[in-house]
């Protein structure tokens, strides 16, 4: 430390050893060329013993060049001017509103200023003063551009004492035009600011928000502001404050306060300038107390030994995000695959088939083990079966240069049509207005074995192809990991998958006792068959909608009229089976036909248009790299949605979180760019971007800061309300536009 | 609940007991982000490889005045002479965006100091770090965790006969096994001249 007083006292003598201190001088020498010039200046030629005058420095900076405010913000120094003046006392430095200063990037924000700047003072001569009074002031500034020159000047100059005080009619025009920028305290500006602060206390190392209101004693509206209008003070405990103009006269406090706030309340303290270049501005001092500090204690848990000190950021991110495929093992993504896949049961697609099979269970559970195992396997087959086969068509579909996802088969109106007549034969068969099996005994109450247990295959194939567009949490990058990994890796991950669908059927069935809690059979039983049956009807109504998107009003009504074939050819087949000999076999003939016309003349979706469809999400953009660049360039978050019509999952985050009120009014707030990128149909630019971001589907929702583009936030495929509205204000910054 | 479930899945699938997630913005009190960066030499040198030693970040550049100040008077030197180097790490880490390792070899060479001087003119692990100044301070504890961020002392002016210097403060109260007093305070000097 020797060495800092050392160089300090260096420092010290050769600034005050600068004979001799003129009323003018320069100062932060850059390449021999001084960056700022000062000169002490007073607003009278002459002074009364007892009267008051103003002195003080007037900066002038290179171009480009600028000095610091009293809170210099980020970096550099403040400006520091200090007096010797026998004879005279001098009060506080005046500080006219300062500028904002942001590198390119705003990671960096400064205050001071440009050009020329008075830093003045109220000075009062002595009753005793005589003859001529000896002014000086030492300077200590920080003058920068992209490199910063320390800056020591020693100013000196006399001011005659005279019978009467004479004022200098230039300076004291600089005087008031300084005067004019100075914030004005409260009391003296006839204006009243009141804060109402969202949270009882402040939480030390956590976020604040809050209210600022802003009104004239005479009631007259106030002015607009410009950007910058708010500079606070550097205030401890408090890391980063910062206001957003919500209306004239309203604004938006937000802050952070530090880890190891002081327990004493912390003040709101800075500088507002009201007004814009046009209607003139009028500067104020704020100083309000914010709210006493709860120390929070941040839990900081030492690894254990043995273990890698930090874990790479990489997988840090994932457990924020909630798993970005890049860096994932394969034994992780199985992992996810596998739970993700049992969570699929509870998703809304996959809910009514699993219903079905419970119900379906309850039948069987009176009869022996074996045939439950037996059914249960057939479940599981028909679940891995189809999921082998989807994992096929996913590599044969990339083998031909397309690129795929999670659902996309729901991309293809013939899928979708052909679900749908999958899904009202399901339910006119529980309607019970044809049977499947052999023969009518099933009737009589006796399970035909293998019947059932074709029966069971079926079901499991329905719940892999119902499974998909309901993107279960982890699931999303587990697939995302499998789409983008080797042949081999793919087929692991969708049997995984299927495994892990299968899992609470099968759970079931292996675990002893829990077959026998099981209701017994009887009546009702008929009835909840007929039951599942509409629930199924209503997933087809859904489908039906999905239609809609991909093919517009014309397919819905091609749809239609296939399903009523579907619903005729189901019941032709009904009354067929009650038959026998060539009867049956013409009954069965004449489904067949109808089926097959309906199927020919209505299944046409080439060149129909997709009906354009209002989201439940006004003020949304088509999503366009351009647009987001643009957005990002203007200084606003950006909210990217990626979503589908057939994808449930999306549409329920949709309407539960991002249509909701305060959401919007979140977004709004912060001025969020929302767009939508729809991957309903097939589009490559969408798929590449889920690629990006290590997921084969959608939903996707990603939360971009304009202060930090390279890196967006990934949010969780469930999204909450806190999830959304925190993601957007950590994006905006706690100080969007105000510091 | 899902986030809860990922991180007990990955503490799993990790096999470890107690999961310490390095964060991907610095707090005091939290863990440090990790990194690795090459010094002027070319050698790598990451966070995790320091584990049991008390690592002391100090974000500089050779032509701000305020660094130049602070090695005329040798202050990071002697504040690291005061250490016992067994114990302790000290990075120097320059985040200017026209550095380069030949630039920084040549300084140290200049100044006659030992530690490296990691090259960073992406600017990446400055900003992971929130590092606004030249000198801008880090102390980070045995285990990873972030102790101290701030300024080297408190006197930005340089005019101050007894200056307390903060990073010897804190990596004495993590020696001696205290708390430190003050565990952040405002960094000075220049900015740091990030790419932009």
């Amino acid at each position: 430390m020797s060495g800092v007083l050392l160089w300090g006292l260096v420092v010290s003598a050769v600034a005050w050893a600068e004979p001799p201190a003129t009323a003018t001088g320069t100062g932060a020498p850059d390449e021999g060329n001084p960056r700022v010039e000062a000169s002490l200046v007073v607003d009278t030629s002459q002074v009364k013993p007892g009267e008051s005058f103003r002195v003080g420095v007037r900066f002038r900076m290179d171009p480009g060049w600028y000095i610091y405010w009293k809170n210099p913000g980020d970096s550099g120094l403040s400006t520091q001017v200090s007096w010797d003046a026998p004879g005279v006392t001098v009060g506080e430095l005046r500080w006219p509103f300062p500028s904002t200063f942001r590198t390119p990037d705003g990671f960096i924000v400064t205050h001071g200023y440009k050009e020329e700047v008075l830093l003045f003072a109220e000075a009062r001569a002595s009753q005793q003063a005589t003859g001529s009074l000896t002014l000086s002031a030492a300077v200590d500034a920080l003058v920068c551009e992209q490199r910063c020159v320390p800056a020591e000047i020693l100013l000196s100059r006399t001011l005659p004492v005279g019978a009467e005080t004479v004022r200098d009619a230039e300076t004291t025009t600089a005087f008031d035009a300084a005067q004019a920028q100075v914030p004005r305290t409260l009391e003296s500006s006839g204006i009243s600011v009141a804060l109402a602060l969202d949270e009882e206390k402040l939480k030390t190392g956590q976020p604040f928000t809050g209210i600022v209101t802003v009104s004239a004693s005479d009631g007259k509206s106030l002015p607009a502001v410009e950007p910058d209008f708010f500079v606070p003070e550097r205030i401890r405990g408090i890391t980063r404050m910062g206001l957003t103009s919500e209306a004239p006269g309203r604004f938006r406090l937000k802050g952070d306060a530090a880890p190891n706030a002081p327990k004493e309340a912390p003040r709101f303290k800075g500088v507002l300038r009201l007004g814009t270049a046009q209607t003139g501005y009028q500067s104020l001092e704020v100083d309000l107390p914010l709210a006493p500090v709860e120390v929070v204690p941040v839990a900081a848990k030492a690894p254990p030994p043995g273990l890698p000190l930090m874990t790479p950021p990489a997988v840090a991110a994932q457990v924020q995000a909630g798993g970005a495929a890049p860096g994932m093992s394969l034994g992780l993504a199985l992992l996810f695959a596998f739970l993700g896949g049992a969570l699929l049961n509870l998703m809304p697609c996959v809910f009514p088939v699993l219903a079905l099979k419970a119900y379906g269970f309850t039948r069987m559970a009176q009869e022996d083990q074996k045939h439950v195992g037996v059914h249960a396997l057939a479940y599981t087959g028909g679940i891995v079966g189809t999921m082998l086969l989807l994992a096929g068509a996913v590599l044969g579909v990339r083998a031909g240069g397309h690129s795929v996802g999670w659902g996309f088969q729901f991309q293809e109106p013939l899928f979708v049509a052909a679900i749908c007549a999958v899904l009202v034969a399901f339910a006119l068969n529980l309607f019970g207005v044809f049977h499947v099996g052999a023969d009518g005994t099933a009737l009589a109450g006796k399970v035909d074995a293998s019947s059932g247990v074709a029966r069971s295959v079926g079901e499991g194939v329905l719940a892999v192809v119902l499974a998909t567009p309901c993107s279960a949490p982890m699931m999303g990058a587990a697939v995302g990991f499998a789409f983008a990994a080797g042949p081999g890796t793919v087929l692991a991950i969708f049997i995984a998958l299927g495994l892990g669908l299968a899992l609470p059927f099968c759970a079931l069935v292996l675990v002893p006792g829990l077959a026998k809690r099981l209701p017994k059979p009887g009546v009702w039983m008929e009835r909840a068959k007929q039951l599942l049956g509409f629930a199924l009807l209503g997933t087809a109504v859904w489908l039906v909608w999905v239609m809609g998107g991909l093919a517009g009003v014309d397919g819905i009504g091609r749809l239609l009229a296939f399903l009523v074939a579907v619903a005729v050819g189901a019941w032709l087949y009904g009354l067929a089976q009650a038959t026998e000999g060539t009867r049956r076999l013409i009954g069965v003939g004449a489904a067949v036909v109808v089926l097959a016309a309906a199927g020919g003349f209505a299944l046409r979706f080439d060149g129909v248009v997709p009906t354009a469809r209002a989201s439940a999400l006004s003020a949304a953009q088509p999503w366009d790299e351009a647009a987001v660049a643009a957005a990002l360039k203007a200084g606003q978050p950006v909210f990217i949605d990626f979503t589908a019509d057939w994808c449930l999952t999306c549409k329920f985050n949709e309407r539960t979180v991002l249509a909701r009120e305060d959401v919007r009014a979140a977004f709004s707030r912060h001025q969020v760019a929302f767009f939508v990128a729809d991957w309903t149909r097939r589009d490559e630019r969408i798929s590449a971007k889920l690629g990006e971001h290590g997921r084969a589907g959608v939903p996707l929702y990603l939360v971009i800061s304009p202060s930090a583009p390279e890196r967006p936030e990934v949010l969780p495929e469930l999204l909450t309300v806190d999830i959304v509205i925190q993601a957007v204000q950590r994006a905006a910054g706690p100080s969007a536009d105000a510091t | 609940m899902k986030r809860v479930l990922t991180a007990v899945m990955l503490t799993a699938a990790l096999g470890v007991a107690g999961p310490a997630f390095a964060a991907d913005t610095a707090e005091v009190g939290k863990p440090a982000p990790a990194f690795t960066l090459k010094d002027e030499a070319g050698k790598e040198h990451s966070l995790a490889q320091y584990q049991g030693k008390i690592v002391v970040l100090e974000w500089t550049n050779p032509d701000c005045p305020f660094v130049q100040r602070h090695y005329k008077a040798d202050t990071m030197q002697n504040t690291l002479k005061g250490f016992d180097g067994q114990k302790v790490v000290w990075l120097a880490v320059d985040s200017t965006s026209s550095n380069t390792p030949d630039k920084s070899a040549s300084w140290k060479k200049g100044e006659g100091f030992t530690y490296p001087v990691l090259v960073d003119a992406e600017g990446k692990v400055g900003k992971t770090y929130g590092a606004k100044t030249t000198p801008h301070m880090y102390v980070i504890d045995e285990k990873g965790v972030l102790r101290y961020a701030g300024a080297i002392d408190d006197d930005p002016r340089g005019k101050n006969a007894s200056a307390v210097n903060h990073v010897k403060t804190a990596v004495d109260s993590l020696l001696t096994g205290k708390p430190v007093p003050a565990a952040t305070t405002e960094p000075y000097g220049c900015s740091v001249k990030y790419k932009s």
